[in-house]
């Protein structure tokens, strides 16, 4: 039985974690590589619970955020980061866009 | 009182177009050369970078005695290296070792004590002086004193690293920024700073191509259809009619639009709920300088300041945007983006900056993609002229800046 990677009251979010991506070169590279229906996936089941998560994650300070809330913080921020596909483009790149892996994040 | 959009008529709050305030410029056509011409490239080399003060980076960046940044600056066939001495100063050096001219330091930041060229082990402290000479007796009559690296002016501004490379610039920064900069004197950069995100790209474009595509908001509704449909846009302002333009003798400001009728996401108004976005934010005509938002609309969202000649320092409430567009040839540009932020002191404000940064990126990317397109057909001939609008007026002032600069359509060069 694999380990726990996200808090124990998020269970429900296990399936999700191969999303909980520390960088957003990963990000980026995880949501240009996904079909829009493990995108509208991952979406359908982290928005619901984003309340209860961030209010979660909102009593640790950020510098000091154990293991398993920092995995779910890196969840919340691929929310973040697929949030344009799902809500405006309708596919997983920028449509008519320049090629985001040529825009290189200098920051983590 | 803010600027109105009539039909097909932009106004400024007199009735007049924008144009009207500045009649010495025209409303003629302007030319395509200089955006694919070697000789004129070769020109802006010198007649504008080696004539101004440029951008290299900010305070944040090298904190402490000791940190440095290098900045490669292939425009002006150098490379500057940055450093915060022992009295906290900061200086800025060609990053050139006095023996035979190799780059003394490879890396792009660090921290240090002192410097040493690779090649010969010639050191230099932060204060570039030459501090150590390996073999210094093979060498004849070496006066040490003369040799440290070869200084550049620097300056800071609001905690933005400015360099000329001229060793005595006609203009210091301050009043290079001019009334700009006194606009801008009270904004809060450093508090708004804490938090950096940083992006480079290299295009396949002329750097004023670039400025261009930033410098008018004619494009939103078209570029930005759908990452941004009305945010900036509305049946009252469909074409993002600008609430107020002012040039200077360099530089240029345009105050943008902001719809307060915008329908957020339902992501975007969960994030918001956690902190200010770049495109929705709670501001107070108190907290910012009077010189942003100059007409204290309700309807604004930006103001986007260009600083001639290639830096873009956009603010709003609770964040700010620069571009640093740096020429590397006629049709290649590095351009560099970066978005700040205040400290994130919660998850919940973490994820918010996410989402207003991962907006923006990807509403830049709808811009880039017409820019190398544009380049690639550029020199066909085809056109020998840009068509310039009432709203496009920022084009034509830089067009006219250019110009006073480069001198190539000058009577007898030409």
């Amino acid at each position: 039985m694999p380990e726990r990677q996200l808090p124990e009251s998020f269970a429900d979010l296990e399936p999700l974690v191969a999303w909980a991506l520390e960088t957003e070169r990963e990000r980026t590279r995880k949501r240009l590589s996904s079909s829009m229906d493990e995108i509208q996936a991952f979406y359908n089941a982290i928005f619901p619970r984003m309340e209860t998560v961030l209010n979660y994650l909102n009593q640790f300070p950020l510098q000091a955020m154990p293991v398993d809330a920092q995995r779910l913080l890196y969840l919340t921020l691929s929310l973040a980061e697929v949030s344009m596909a799902v809500e405006l483009f309708k596919q997983p790149s920028v449509p008519d866009g320049y090629d985001l892996t040529r825009f290189v994040p200098v920051h983590k | 009182m803010a600027a109105v959009a009539t039909g097909n008529v932009s106004t400024t709050p007199n009735g007049n177009t924008w144009h009207a305030q500045y009649p010495e410029l025209g409303t003629g056509p302007a030319p395509i050369e200089p955006y694919i011409s070697q000789e004129y490239f070769e020109l802006e080399r010198e007649r504008i970078f080696r004539k101004v003060w440029l951008n290299v980076g900010r305070e944040e960046e090298i904190p402490k005695p000791g940190d440095y940044l290098v900045k490669d600056l292939p425009v002006c066939n150098t490379s500057i290296l940055v450093v915060r001495g022992k009295d906290g100063r900061v200086r800025a050096f060609h990053n050139v070792c006095s023996h035979r001219s190799n780059k003394v330091v490879w890396d792009q930041q660090g921290s240090c004590q002192t410097f040493a060229c690779k090649f010969h082990g010639w050191t230099y402290n932060l204060e570039g002086q030459l501090s150590f000479v390996p073999d210094e007796k093979s060498f004849f009559d070496l006066k040490k004193g003369g040799l440290g690296l070869t200084a550049v002016t620097a300056d800071t501004w609001q905690g933005f690293i400015f360099i000329h490379l001229d060793p005595q610039p006609t203009e210091t920064l301050s009043e290079y920024l001019g009334e700009l900069g006194k606009r801008l004197t009270e904004y809060p950069f450093t508090e708004y700073s804490a938090t950096r995100f940083v992006w480079q790209t290299e295009l396949r474009t002329n750097w004023k191509l670039i400025k261009d595509a930033f410098q008018e908001a004619y494009h939103v509704a078209f570029v930005h259809k759908r990452s941004i449909p009305d945010a900036v846009t509305s049946k009252e302002n469909p074409f993002c009619h600008a609430l107020d333009i002012k040039l200077y003798p360099h530089h240029r400001s345009l105050s943008l639009y902001g719809n307060p009728a915008h329908k957020p996401t339902p992501i975007e108004a969960l994030a918001y709920r956690f902190g200010n976005l770049i495109l929705r934010n709670e501001y107070s005509t108190q907290h910012l300088p009077p010189g942003v938002n100059p007409t204290k609309s309700q309807s604004w969202s930006l103001d986007l300041n260009v600083i001639f000649p290639n830096f873009f320092v956009d603010v709003t409430e609770g964040t700010y945007f620069t571009y640093n567009i740096w020429p590397m040839a006629v049709d290649r540009t590095l351009w560099e983006v970066r978005a700040y932020y205040p400290q994130a002191q919660s998850a919940g404000q973490r994820f918010s900056q996410e989402y207003s940064k991962v907006f923006f990126r990807d509403a830049l990317m709808e811009d880039a993609n017409t820019l190398e397109a544009t380049q690639s057909v550029l020199a066909s001939g085809a056109k020998a002229h840009f068509i310039l609008q009432d709203q496009e007026l920022l084009i034509r002032h830089d067009h006219k800046v250019h110009e006073d600069f480069v001198g190539f359509y000058r009577q007898g060069q030409r």
